[in-house]
């Protein structure tokens, strides 16, 4: 990345001095801004609903109470289970998906046949696609053939590939140079073993993006899960925090435990990988 | 092998290799949009089986008040959100571009909102917004209800989009400002250009992709936004409601209402908007490349 010299750099020191103030309150005011809803929300989760109503919303919890886990964790909200449908689904897409979709890419980038590049641009034009457009007829077509509210319907309609992913890597792909390929060739390698020695090590940045972005868009989803499933047994995070969400409107401090737990597991792999993420989202511009 | 067998072979290795990706994004993204456009011409209510109907449902969406309002509460949606979270975006991008020590860690902080689910963090915002025991109102000392109230509701929804995507911006305008070369700057200094002068006349002119890749890509999603409608304010309040944007109309028609065929015509009719917006933003940028090529 080249280096962006400083706007204020032929100044005078003073004005230098006001221009650093400046900035700095202005980015310490987004960045609070930003933390406030996040840490207000977990130290609600972490009073008593005692403590809750009698105590200012500001105040810190004290006693620490972790009460609310608790009860989210027992018997009669059994959080457990929406986060081991959402662990299950989002591994079993992520491998399937990135599988596929590496597949996909090595014809698109690296052999020519016909039809290839009629093929490519219909899967570039299916990104254009609304969501919502798909979710009625998604709906009538895992209704018909009685897969609602399963495992399956979760996971089938985005695991055999993603045009996204294919896309960006297409374009990575297209950069290996082709003579690690034809050496690899003359040891006698196919297809699949090119791809797997020269290829995905050679492309492993975007491969690591591409991981980031089909975690956090499939941890993140929503209207599909909400509509295809029902009941307890395959609710996913999103959706069983929105269920806890209009059957105890007003308690609060359940409720925060239980965005609290469904923010946590990302919040935490987004702060070991923050550099890689970061790039990632103004590589990737995912959604 | 001959020339002839050769072609066939790599065929056939090229669609093994497709093969997965042709079912998936065919059964799962072509037929939907096919079966959507069918039963778009159908009436449909999941029980019994659908039954034709010809134009009628295009018909019904296109005098129904309540999508006429869907319509206008997305254009209004998107009227609050974007300009802010681009000037504010691009604001933020300006000063972290400054690299003063801790920049990355506002980076960090910046896009986290960005990695969290909507459904989520609309729920956390729902209680920030609350009349009791909210957030908000404890700051400022009062009981206002944010989100039930007919003119608060709706800014109440955009600020949380824009709360959520202004990092995602930045960072966007962060990467495009890296891009802009000191030399023409500094040359512009060397005239007695100002350094606000420097900015509008240079800089945002070089940031023009950057501006049109930003504008173009949250428009499309803000005519699609519905996780955090339906956590915050489940498009009310009132009826029709003041935050029912066309995706949760869609959802409504279909889920709620049962009327499959109607949704569908909708959400043809958001898909084939969504499209055209995005073949002109194509065509724009393929002439702008053209023009930058050329001169």
């Amino acid at each position: 990345m080249a280096a962006i010299r400083p706007v204020t750099r032929s100044r005078n020191p003073a004005q230098r001095v006001g221009t650093v103030v400046f900035a700095y309150a202005v980015l310490i005011f987004g960045a609070v801004i930003i933390v406030t809803p996040f840490l207000l929300s977990f130290a609600t989760a972490l009073k008593t609903p005692e403590q809750f109503s009698n105590t200012s919303t500001l105040s810190l919890p004290s006693p620490v109470t972790w009460q609310n886990f608790a009860e989210l964790f027992g018997p009669e909200h059994n959080f457990i289970s929406p986060i081991a449908v959402t662990v299950q689904m989002t591994v079993v897409i992520l491998v399937v998906q990135l599988s596929c979709s590496i597949l996909a890419a090595h014809a698109f980038a690296r052999i020519s046949f016909p039809g290839r590049d009629v093929i490519f641009w219909a899967y570039l034009a299916t990104m254009m696609i609304p969501a919502v457009t798909t979710i009625v007829p998604l709906y009538g077509m895992f209704t018909a053939a009685g897969l609602r509210n399963t495992f399956w319907a979760l996971v089938l309609p985005t695991m055999f590939g993603s045009p996204y992913a294919i896309f960006l890597l297409r374009e990575y792909f297209r950069s290996v140079p082709d003579d690690l390929e034809a050496a690899a060739r003359i040891d006698g390698c196919g297809t699949l073993r090119v791809l797997w020695y020269v290829v995905i090590p050679y492309s492993r940045p975007i491969i690591a993006t591409l991981t980031v972005i089909t975690v956090v868009s499939h941890w993140n989803n929503f209207l599909w899960p909400r509509v295809i499933t029902s009941g307890p047994d395959w609710a996913v995070l999103t959706v069983a925090t929105a269920g806890l969400q209009s059957q105890y409107n007003g308690n609060w401090t359940l409720v925060m435990a239980a965005t609290s737990i469904a923010l946590m597991p990302l919040i935490v792999i987004y702060l070991i990988f923050q550099r890689q993420i970061v790039n990632s989202i103004s590589i990737g511009g995912f959604k | 092998m001959s020339r002839r067998s050769r072609t066939l072979r790599r065929a056939a290795v090229g669609y093994g290799l497709l093969a997965p990706s042709l079912i998936g994004i065919g059964l799962f993204l072509i037929v939907p949009v096919l079966v959507a456009v069918a039963v778009s011409f159908e009436s449909w209510n999941i029980i019994s089986p659908p039954k034709w109907l010809g134009p009628e449902n295009y018909l019904s969406v296109l005098t129904d008040p309540d999508v006429w309002h869907s319509f206008l509460v997305t254009a209004q949606y998107t009227l609050l959100v974007i300009p802010t979270q681009t000037l504010l975006g691009l604001g933020l991008a300006v000063l972290l571009s400054k690299r003063l020590p801790g920049t990355p860690v506002f980076r960090v902080i910046f896009a986290l909102p960005w990695i969290c689910a909507p459904l989520t963090l609309g729920v956390v915002w729902k209680w920030v917004f609350a009349p009791t025991g909210g957030l908000l109102n404890a700051i400022i000392g009062t009981r206002i209800e944010w989100l039930t109230s007919f003119a608060l509701a709706l800014p109440a929804v955009s600020f949380v989009s824009v709360w959520t995507q202004t990092g995602y911006v930045a960072l966007f305008y962060l990467a495009g400002l890296s891009g802009v070369p000191s030399d023409i700057q500094d040359a512009a200094r060397v005239d007695g250009a100002g350094e606000i002068g420097v900015f509008w006349r240079i800089t945002m002119p070089l940031l023009r992709p950057t501006t049109f890749f930003v504008l173009a890509t949250s428009i499309i999603s803000s005519f699609q936004v519905f996780d955090t409608v339906y956590a915050m304010t489940g498009g009310g309040p009132g009826a029709p409601g003041r935050t029912d944007v066309i995706a949760h109309r869609i959802f409504s028609l279909a889920f709620e209402d049962l009327d499959l065929g109607k949704a569908s015509a909708l959400s043809v009719v958001l898909m084939v908007g969504l499209i055209v917006v995005t073949v002109l933003q194509q065509v724009y940028f393929r002439r702008r490349i053209t023009y930058e090529v050329a001169g």
